[in-house]
């Protein structure tokens, strides 16, 4: 009775399961700000103009001079594939990186570089292989007035509860800073995180640490518009690979619960009937004694 | 039928130990909650903006994890009772705890992968938090395989019992590493955290509704009810030893 009892409500349960399934489906709200393609998932930014096409995500900023593009190559190399998508971007030629370096992320290991390019264009690059393809986030700053690097570092020094070691780091690496020139500065919050904020005698640093590893944005000349680029930018690289159309994933998830609560559940049946078998065979056993 | 019953221990007669009126009750309230639980997760809360429909299965896996620490604790609590006192019937609770914590860990632990191929884009990374819930289903898992393999029964309760309270620890650690050790990219579900730039949602409204009965079915109703019948099915699995061994003697 018990048995056939928890049949009938399991039923019921997977009868509610589908209804609400349907019912998630139809609440789901339609036009989410979000690039969706088969290969990334980006942030549509706000503010920015919309320049996507059907393969890639592209975002400009006019009065920064700043263009944040997201697409795949067709190449095994990253630094082939960033330096591709720089020339076709730019129609500059691209130099030797300022800056290259490779940072473990939770999906992988990306390839990070720096391009400063001629007319005074400065190009951050973030590039990794996936499925035969390479992934690259690119961001391109063309301002005159000002020269803005992005870079991603693991953190060297987990004492630290901010970025300010990665961010000397990088304004050494990138501006030939002294350590000590920077000061810190008042820390602010954007919708990517909190960021630490250094400040030196023409040079803004600004770091968020996640994880292991921290984004570091580094604005030199004329200053004013690195919270707004540096976010921008960063939400991008922190929410770009999530799959856009997840339902198949929730739907495994479902049936592995369901698979391990039934094989707890079911070992609990097997071994009554076990034991029960047992007994049975006990009992014969007393019967022949007797 | 009658006289067959008679024959047998009073453990082991299903007409004379029907399953209580309580445990009939409290497996169909589970069950019920289950499913409306279900509802409220897939049905009720919205799709997050951000993760999409995956964002649903946190109405599990987190739950599962909090559902797996009220077993193990059980567990605890039954190995210092039966130190104690030394009564079979704690230590039954002890291995019923550890069974149903292990699969309730399981649980935790696939959801939380399942989920982190669309929103890290990686099945695993060795992060503190996952590292440590690993860990954790290892340790229980020897559990069982070590109360398998350690014959005499008083000798085994006992190491069993000291076993399943110094695992706990491990409880403890999954539960708590993300302050311990912050460079972790698991989302911190109470506080602010900088790990919630990536993979986390706000708790609004919806998701508090999907998420407070999930969390109190998989905190209470669910351990218990499974762990009271797996305590049932070891009574009567002794007492059918206990008979084998007394058959096979004479």
């Amino acid at each position: 009775m018990p048995m056939k009892t928890a049949i009938t409500v399991l039923t019921l349960a997977l009868a509610l399961l589908t209804n609400g399934a349907v019912m998630a489906n139809d609440g789901k709200e339609a036009g989410a700000p979000y690039f969706q393609s088969r290969a990334f998932n980006v942030p549509i930014l706000d503010g920015w103009d919309d320049q996507s096409g059907e393969a890639f995500a592209q975002f400009h900023l006019a009065e920064a001079q700043a263009t944040i593009r997201t697409t795949t190559r067709t190449l095994s190399d990253p630094i082939a594939a960033a330096e591709a998508e720089l020339a076709m971007l730019t129609s500059l030629r691209v130099p030797s990186p300022t800056y290259s370096d490779k940072v473990n992320l939770a999906d992988g290991t990306w390839q990070v570089l720096v391009y400063d390019l001629e007319e005074e264009t400065t190009a951050s690059v973030m590039a990794r292989t996936a499925d035969g393809r390479v992934v690259v986030i690119s961001f391109i700053e063309r301002d005159p007035a000002a020269r803005t690097a992005m870079l991603t570092l693991a953190r060297s020094d987990e004492s630290h509860e901010d970025a300010a070691r990665e961010m000397i780091l990088a304004s050494d690496a990138l501006a030939e800073t002294m350590p000590s020139y920077l000061a810190q500065e008042e820390s602010v919050t954007l919708a990517s995180g909190e960021w630490s904020v250094y400040a030196g005698e023409g040079i803004t640093a600004m770091g968020l640490v996640f994880g292991n590893d921290s984004y570091v944005a580094l604005q030199q000349g004329e200053q004013g518009d690195l919270a707004a680029l540096a976010d921008a930018y960063n939400r991008t690289l922190l929410g770009f690979f999530i799959t856009p159309d997840n339902s198949q994933y929730l739907a495994l998830a479902l049936a592995a619960v369901l698979v391990i609560l039934g094989t707890l559940v079911g070992s609990l049946f097997w071994r009554e009937r076990g034991l029960r078998k047992d007994l049975a065979v006990l009992e014969e056993l007393a019967r022949e004694e007797e | 039928m009658a006289d067959k019953a008679k024959s047998l221990p009073e453990d082991l007669r299903i007409e004379a130990r029907p399953q209580p009126r309580a445990l009939r009750i409290l497996t169909i309230v589970t069950v019920l909650g289950f499913a409306a639980t279900l509802v409220l997760g897939l049905g009720v809360a919205g799709a997050d903006i951000q993760q999409g429909e995956i964002q649903r299965i946190f109405y599990i896996h987190m739950p599962s994890f909090f559902g797996a620490f009220t077993a193990f604790g059980l567990t605890v609590a039954g190995g210092l009772i039966y130190l104690a006192r030394k009564s079979e019937k704690w230590d039954r609770i002890a291995l019923a705890g550890v069974e149903v914590g292990l699969a309730f860990s399981l649980i935790n632990l696939l959801t939380g992968a399942i989920w982190a191929r669309p929103i890290w884009n990686t099945w695993w990374t060795w992060d503190p938090r996952l590292t440590s819930a690993a860990i954790m289903c290892l340790t229980y898992a020897a559990y069982l395989m070590l109360r398998a393999g350690i014959e005499d029964p008083e000798r085994r309760r006992a190491f069993m019992s000291v076993y399943g309270i110094l695992a706990f620890v491990t409880v403890l650690i999954t539960l708590f590493i993300i302050r311990i050790v912050p460079e972790t990219i698991h989302p911190v579900i109470v506080g602010a955290s900088p790990q919630n730039a990536q993979g986390s949602f706000e708790a609004t409204s919806g998701v508090v509704i999907a998420l407070i009965p999930s969390m109190l079915l998989w905190l209470t109703l669910m351990p218990i009810t499974i762990m009271w019948h797996r305590v049932r099915l070891e009574e009567r699995m002794d007492a059918l030893n206990r008979l084998k061994f007394q058959v096979l003697s004479e």
